[in-house]
């Protein structure tokens, strides 16, 4: 398959995925048992006169045919225009802008270290194949993977803001402190830390079973005998030969990551109390904030498709072999 | 990190060039052949775990020292002889609600995971036993797997309201996939072989090739598939619940942790009694049906991994 054929492909079945997030955000308040004006105006009908109920069904154009509904939910879609939240009365798309950078700070702060402590761990690893300190780092590997990540985070408090006061347990920044610049990044910096250790931790696992993997086949291979065979050191032939072609592999586990770190962040960012896009979330479960709720989800999926399509353009250039 | 050289088992007599001697040793150092297989010490581990819980579940009633909905002792109480691992903040036995949670959390992840096995079973011999509608439903089954995976599984849990048969209902529907992947490429495989060609070319029907020649060998890997899957499906069903998504009148580990994080359980030293052991459950439960699942797959297709 040529590389333009293999992008259209790709970029059709991106495009299906979005058109499924779409419909689904419709469909779902339309199904639900009860009025769906409940779920898509915030208000119970029993508590309105008929003729404020008229109103208010006009104004969300129920009354309209389903499918002239439907194309004007993507008309709105495709503008960004999102409504307005039920419980804060604001603008959904402002909200999203407010609550995405403390998002993307922690999230990508941890897929960061994360990767570089999971592919460090993982070559050393397959390097020491079968001795100690492989048994054990893959055990405890495999024991983290199946942690509760918002369990880690409350043992992280309790341990780090409570029994030793040394990190805030809650939040982003010190509420109402005037700080001068360099206060106030390392005030940033003490809240974002328990969030981003937690997530690092987590995410740790998943990287270092694939290069670990990846490490492993690579050092079979016929040119690493080869490169043993004409002389070099071994610290030679793991930087310059297995390290190179292990990485490949690992590059894309990296980048779909990235899309999939916004979701965990939901648990993680409701048990630090952190304000990002993932306790929006939570915030908008709570009260039953419907609006909030669907385009959080669409942000999602968006962040999964935009790490899909890093992943497709960046394999290529890896692999020099895939390019045709 | 280099290996230490090991000492060369013969004097060195000619000025023999490092080099070589590197080159003699360090292959074998990197190629090394595969090390003790702990397959079986990891299965056994596993049905250790799993079946200790599963008796939990099924005897609750005679292990745990209180009901655990009844107000048994005084709120916010440290353990003690009577309440081992305390009370919550209306006075519940906490080991009684974790005893008892053991019942709803691995029902959710079997329930649900059986439900995504048949699914991803059915749906994965079909997309590899005809691969031209195959190739049609593997393209829906991509779609699925790309679907930002917790958003969707909460939106959907808020939607349908809170009950345990809507935790099992939507965890099902997001976990069948990657089975339906793995179950068709054994079947594109499987029926590829000369003994399915024979069979067909004896005018053997459909129905009875999937039932004599596929199935069988298909089904073992699904139960690997399952066990795997029960795992994944219990750490979603703790977190569905820790965000307070989860059944209000069936409590899991994960809704005795809600509650512990609501009450501030985590900024008092109640922590240790009230937070740390449901994770501990939920830890311990994910693990004994991810290294059963693990050494099933194993034993049952050691190369399938690799594809």
């Amino acid at each position: 398959m040529g590389p333009w054929r293999f992008l259209i492909s790709r970029g059709g079945q991106y495009a299906i995925v979005l058109a499924v997030a779409i419909s689904l955000n419709f469909v779902l308040p339309r199904l639900m048992p009860g009025s769906p004006l409940a779920l898509l105006a915030g208000v119970e009908p029993s508590e309105l006169t008929p003729e404020e109920r008229e109103e208010l069904i006009s104004e969300a154009g129920l009354d309209q045919p389903m499918i002239v509904q439907y194309f004007r939910y993507w008309g709105n879609v495709l503008t960004f225009n999102f409504g307005t939240s039920f419980r804060m009365n604001e603008a959904i798309g402002d909200l999203i802008l407010e609550r995405l950078p403390w998002t993307l700070l922690i999230t990508m702060t941890a897929l960061l270290l994360s990767s570089l402590i999971g592919i460090a761990l993982g070559v050393l690893a397959a390097w020491r194949r079968g001795r100690a300190s492989d048994v054990v780092s893959l055990n405890t590997m495999i024991a983290l993977d199946s942690t509760p990540s918002f369990w880690l985070g409350m043992l992280f408090v309790a341990l780090f803001s409570v029994t030793l006061g040394w990190l805030p347990s809650y939040g982003a920044v010190t509420p109402g402190a005037q700080l001068a610049p360099w206060d106030a990044f390392v005030d940033i910096a003490a809240h974002a830390a328990l969030p981003i250790l937690t997530l690092t931790i987590l995410s740790i696992p998943g990287i270092f079973l694939t290069m670990r993997y990846s490490t492993l086949s690579v050092m079979g291979e016929d040119f690493i005998r080869t490169a043993q065979a004409k002389g070099l050191t071994n610290t030679q032939v793991l930087s310059r030969h297995v390290v190179r072609n292990a990485i490949v592999p690992v590059s894309t586990v990296i980048a779909l990551r990235l899309g999939f770190a916004f979701g965990g962040s939901v648990v993680i960012e409701t048990v630090f109390s952190y304000p990002g896009l993932g306790r929006l979330v939570f915030e908008a479960v709570s009260s039953r904030d419907y609006p909030v709720m669907q385009a959080t989800f669409l942000v999602f999926t968006i962040a999964v498709l935009v790490a899909n399509i890093l992943a497709d353009l960046l394999y290529p250039r890896l692999d020099p072999r895939t390019r045709t | 990190m280099t290996p230490k050289p090991p000492s060369p088992s013969h004097p060195k007599t000619t000025g023999i060039p490092t080099v070589s001697f590197r080159a003699r040793l360090a292959p074998r150092e990197l190629t090394r052949p595969a090390p003790r297989d702990y397959t079986r010490l990891i299965g056994i581990v596993g049905a250790v775990i799993v079946g200790s819980l599963v008796l939990v579940a099924i005897f609750a009633p005679l292990i745990a020292p209180y009901d655990p909905t009844i107000r048994a002792g005084a709120p916010f109480s440290p353990p003690s002889a009577a309440h081992l691992l305390g009370t919550n903040d209306v006075g519940q036995d906490i080991l009684s609600e974790l005893i008892f949670g053991t019942r709803v959390s691995l029902m959710v992840g079997v329930v649900a995971a059986s439900a995504a096995m048949l699914v991803g079973t059915a749906i994965g011999l079909v997309g590899g036993y005809f691969p031209r509608v195959g190739s049609i439903i593997m393209r829906g089954v991509d779609v699925v797997l790309v679907l930002p995976f917790l958003p969707l599984l909460i939106v959907l849990s808020a939607y349908l309201g809170r009950s345990v048969l809507n935790t099992i209902l939507v965890i099902a529907f997001l976990i069948w996939a990657p089975t339906a992947r793995v179950i068709r490429s054994q079947v594109l495989s499987l029926s590829r072989r000369d003994y399915v060609t024979a069979a067909r070319s004896m005018n053997a029907r459909d129905g009875y090739i999937i039932r004599r020649h596929v199935l069988p060998r298909t089904f073992l890997l699904a139960i690997g598939e399952f066990v795997a899957a029960t795992s994944a499906a219990i750490l979603l069903e703790s977190s569905l619940s820790f965000l307070g998504l989860g059944d209000p009148l069936q409590k899991s580990w994960g809704s005795v942790l809600y509650w512990a994080q609501a009450r501030g359980a985590f900024l008092t030293p109640a922590w240790q009694w009230w937070v740390v052991p449901p994770g501990l459950l939920i830890m311990l439960a994910a693990l004994g049906f991810a290294l059963l699942g693990y050494a099933l797959e194993q034993k049952i297709n050691p190369r399938l991994r690799r594809a």
